[in-house]
């Protein structure tokens, strides 16, 4: 039965399907056939012989991984960026937004959604060198005016305890605003007649806030968490690595940088490859796990 | 549903193949490389802006017909050269003559997977490219396996930069032993060398150094001069590493005297190395050790600034005495890269003698020429066995001068240096020229050789980059003072236990088979 519908659907819509036709090419090209490479995690894959050369060593790279000395250190710091990333930096945007939605004059609301959107064109490198710039041991800005604050010496770049601070420091500043602009659309969809209601009830603006603005743009917020469980363990190469020196490496190799250094700068095709196939496994966890959370508690998950 | 459930395992089937198809393309181009008229060649591009050689140019034309051979040379930019070279080894399609930087992991593992001729013992029948240099060509094989023309660099590179208008200033003369070093150091940060009347300036500026341990850091080279191995050395008849003798942990100790009392620049761990030349240049930090090409460098900053006098602010000197009383000098490997030969494009004895045979004709002191310096009497002339170059604002010259950059880089001079050197810009250029060359040549004599640079072991090639960050993080963090001395010695029990054993277990069975 399956096979005739498909048939007669197939000439009825066909056109249809001639639309998507491209879109599909696209994925199994540039999405999918890459995905072949993964299979290198399971060889010892030398350029010279190719995939079809390389012998064949099953689960090896794996067991390296999982036996090896900087696995839990790794691991550890991605989970505590990942960790402080939810914390800190998911709930940010959300505030912003919510604050710029209370403001009256529109002129003063746009001005500053404005300036807080340019971090978000600035590249990586350019936010590395101002962080360098302002927090300078002894020099910068920002150290003077801490060490004269507390009357101490901050050594903010070198210092392992200042790097985990200085990256969420980082993201904040340059994702913020940009993170801002989903939640206003939404609040921009709030009906206008929940607050009147509200205030003929008597709440005032806190109350209104409370039983109004975030139940209406909660759908949002949800849909926002799950993509984000996604990329939870993104903790961003160029970000971490821009920032990493000698002294503070033991708290900032995180899983992307490890796959740099093991993969480009010494070869170790297979196994870089294996840690990153185990990210991305722990990737799509995330993201069915919190979808099932957000079906659980919310009765709408993402799919 | 049931239709895509279909269309899925179509496109399942498509992803699974498509690669296959691509992978197995590669597999027949051995015929067409068999064509003798034509010679493809990988190489860097170092013009920096300017644009790659063009084909129908006056240098690609001139190396065409010296060589007798129709040259088809990709340009790869140098900053992405190392990425490119991995693409390309993992490509299938390699070139016949292929420039390889260094040996890289991925290198290493393609030629012993037979991927590049082993020319050892075959060049001895090129007069050009016979080693002028026996154990520089050692130290470019991979276990005594030649596996490139090495490109021939000078042997001693290291130098200390003081500025001399501070030492004048305090009524020191250039150090000559580490304590001198430190001595200057001290008055430089004490007394205010700069006379601005504020304690503002320090001595040693440091860098933050990426690569990993013996990468030719300050710190190497302090080792080394307190009598440390350069990376490797033999004790008692064994290869050990150079971080567990105890001349390391006294070099480091001084070091770290020196940190602790403020004598070096404090954000050493953090300072990016392209601004090494600044605190130098601006007065903050009065000395600097590194290769002797940087004093060059700075002349042309002051000159800049001050063309009067810029010869009375740098002044240079070689390797320092160490506390021992003896010179131990640091040397380079005297190689930069080697011009690889690929098995795949050049498949039979013939073709490779064929291939030899014109890079012999390029290494010739007439090829050198060329390739170094261009055309005698159109973008140079030779003055006191100096080449000067043209000015540039004829725009015909000034392409063959960017042209010459480029091509100098397939040049090997594996039978010594036959070119012209530039003549120095001025008088303090030719001082600090002839200075340089002098106590170069001096040095060589208390060169402290790497035994192990011919050495590749299994476990380096896998983990050799991993653990040796343990060892370079390790001395940072001892000279910051986040460790101690035993946290020090923690760590390198660390590399010894996380693979380092076995490192040197390898190195020390490959290096007793190399001596033999």
């Amino acid at each position: 039965m399956g096979k005739v519908r498909l048939r007669t659907r197939l000439v009825r819509y066909r056109w249809l399907f001639v639309l998507l036709l491209p879109g599909l090419a696209y994925f199994a090209i540039f999405r999918y056939a890459p995905m072949y490479g993964v299979t290198i995690a399971f060889q010892d894959y030398l350029p010279f012989l190719g995939f079809s050369g390389s012998p064949w060593v099953g689960w090896k790279h794996f067991e390296n991984l999982f036996s090896s000395p900087d696995f839990p250190r790794v691991l550890t710091n991605t989970l505590i960026l990942a960790l402080l990333n939810a914390v800190f930096v998911f709930p940010a945007p959300i505030v912003v937004a919510l604050l710029l939605n209370e403001l009256r004059l529109s002129v003063l609301k746009r001005a500053i959604q404005s300036a807080i959107y340019i971090p978000h064109f600035l590249s990586w490198t350019i936010v590395a060198a101002l962080t360098y710039l302002l927090f300078a041991l002894d020099t910068g800005p920002i150290t003077q005016l801490m060490n004269g604050l507390f009357n101490a010496r901050f050594d903010f770049l070198a210092d392992p305890d200042w790097f985990r601070p200085l990256v969420i420091a980082q993201t904040l500043w340059k994702s913020v605003g940009w993170g801002t602009i989903i939640y206003l659309a939404a609040l921009a969809g709030v009906d206008p007649n929940l607050y009147e209601a509200a205030r003929i009830d008597g709440a005032n603006r806190w109350r209104q806030m409370w039983h109004v603005t975030l139940p209406t743009i909660r759908s949002t917020i949800v849909v926002m968490a799950i993509l984000l469980a996604g990329n939870l363990l993104d903790t961003g190469f160029e970000q971490i690595y821009l920032l990493t020196n000698s002294l503070n490496r033991s708290v900032a190799e995180v899983f992307d940088t490890y796959v740099y250094f093991l993969g480009i700068t010494q070869g170790a095709y297979s196994y870089s490859t294996a840690v990153g196939l185990f990210k991305a496994v722990v990737g799509i966890i995330l993201i069915y796990g919190v979808n099932w959370l957000a079906r659980r508690f919310h009765h709408t998950g993402l799919f | 549903m049931k239709p895509f459930k279909n269309l899925s395992a179509v496109f399942t089937t498509l992803a699974l193949t498509l690669p296959l198809a691509l992978v197995s393309c590669g597999e027949d181009e051995k015929t067409d490389a068999a064509d003798l008229a034509t010679l493809t060649i990988m190489a860097p591009l170092l013009s920096g802006d300017a644009a790659a050689p063009a084909v129908d140019g006056e240098m690609h034309k001139a190396v065409e017909a010296l060589s007798g051979k129709k040259l088809e040379i990709t340009w790869v930019p140098n900053s992405n050269y190392g990425d490119r070279m991995n693409v390309t080894l993992a490509s299938d399609k390699l070139p016949e003559v292929m420039v390889v930087q260094g040996k890289l992991p991925a290198f290493v593992q393609s030629a012993q997977a037979g991927a590049f001729w082993d020319l050892t013992g075959k060049l001895d029948a090129y007069p050009n490219l016979k080693a002028e240099n026996k154990q520089v060509e050692l130290n470019s094989s991979i276990n005594g396996q030649v596996f490139g023309v090495y490109r021939r660099r000078d042997p001693m590179r290291a130098a200390v930069l003081v500025r001399k208008d501070w030492l004048t200033k305090l009524g020191l003369s250039m150090p000559e032993t580490v304590d001198d070093l430190y001595k200057v150091a001290k008055a430089f940060t004490e007394n205010d060398p700069d006379g601005n009347g504020k304690k503002d300036t320090y001595g040693l500026i440091v860098p933050k150094w990426p690569g990993v341990y013996a990468t030719a850091s300050p710190y190497d080279v302090i080792e080394t001069w307190f009598g440390a191995p350069n990376g490797w050395g033999e004790r008692n008849g064994k290869l050990v590493p150079g971080f567990d003798t105890p001349e390391f942990l006294e070099a480091n100790r001084f070091v770290k005297k020196m940190i602790t009392e403020g004598l070096v620049n404090p954000d050493f761990a953090t300072l990016d190395s392209a601004k090494w030349d600044t605190p130098f240049f601006t007065g903050k930090g009065g000395i600097i050790i590194d290769v002797s090409s940087r004093g060059g460098v700075q002349l042309r900053l002051f000159k800049e600034k001050d063309p009067a006098n810029y010869g009375s602010f740098v002044d240079m000197t070689g390797n320092l005495t160490g506390p021992d009383g003896k010179k131990h000098s640091y040397p380079t490997v005297g190689y930069n890269g080697f011009l690889a030969i690929s098995k795949q494009s050049v498949p039979t004895e013939t073709e490779l003698k064929d291939v030899l045979t014109v890079l012999n004709k390029l290494s010739s002191k007439e090829g050198q020429i060329l390739l170094n310096n261009g055309f005698e009497g159109k973008n140079f002339t030779v003055q006191e066995g100096y080449a000067l170059g043209k000015s540039a604002t004829d725009p015909a010259i000034k392409t063959v001068t960017n042209d010459v950059m480029s091509f100098a880089q397939i040049g090997t001079a594996t039978n010594g240096y036959l070119a012209y050197i530039a003549l120095p810009a001025g008088q303090a250029e030719k001082e600090q020229y002839e200075k340089r060359v002098k106590f170069h040549k001096a040095d060589e004599a208390s060169a402290v050789p790497n035994p192990a640079q011919a050495i590749v072991s299994k476990t380096q090639v896998a983990k050799g980059a991993q653990l040796d960050q343990i060892i370079a993080d390790a001395r940072i963090k001892f000279l910051a003072g986040q460790i101690d001395e035993a946290g020090l010695k923690a760590e390198i029990q660390r590399w010894y236990s996380q693979g380092g054993q076995q490192i040197v277990d390898e190195m020390n069975e490959q290096y007793a088979k190399i001596k033999k």
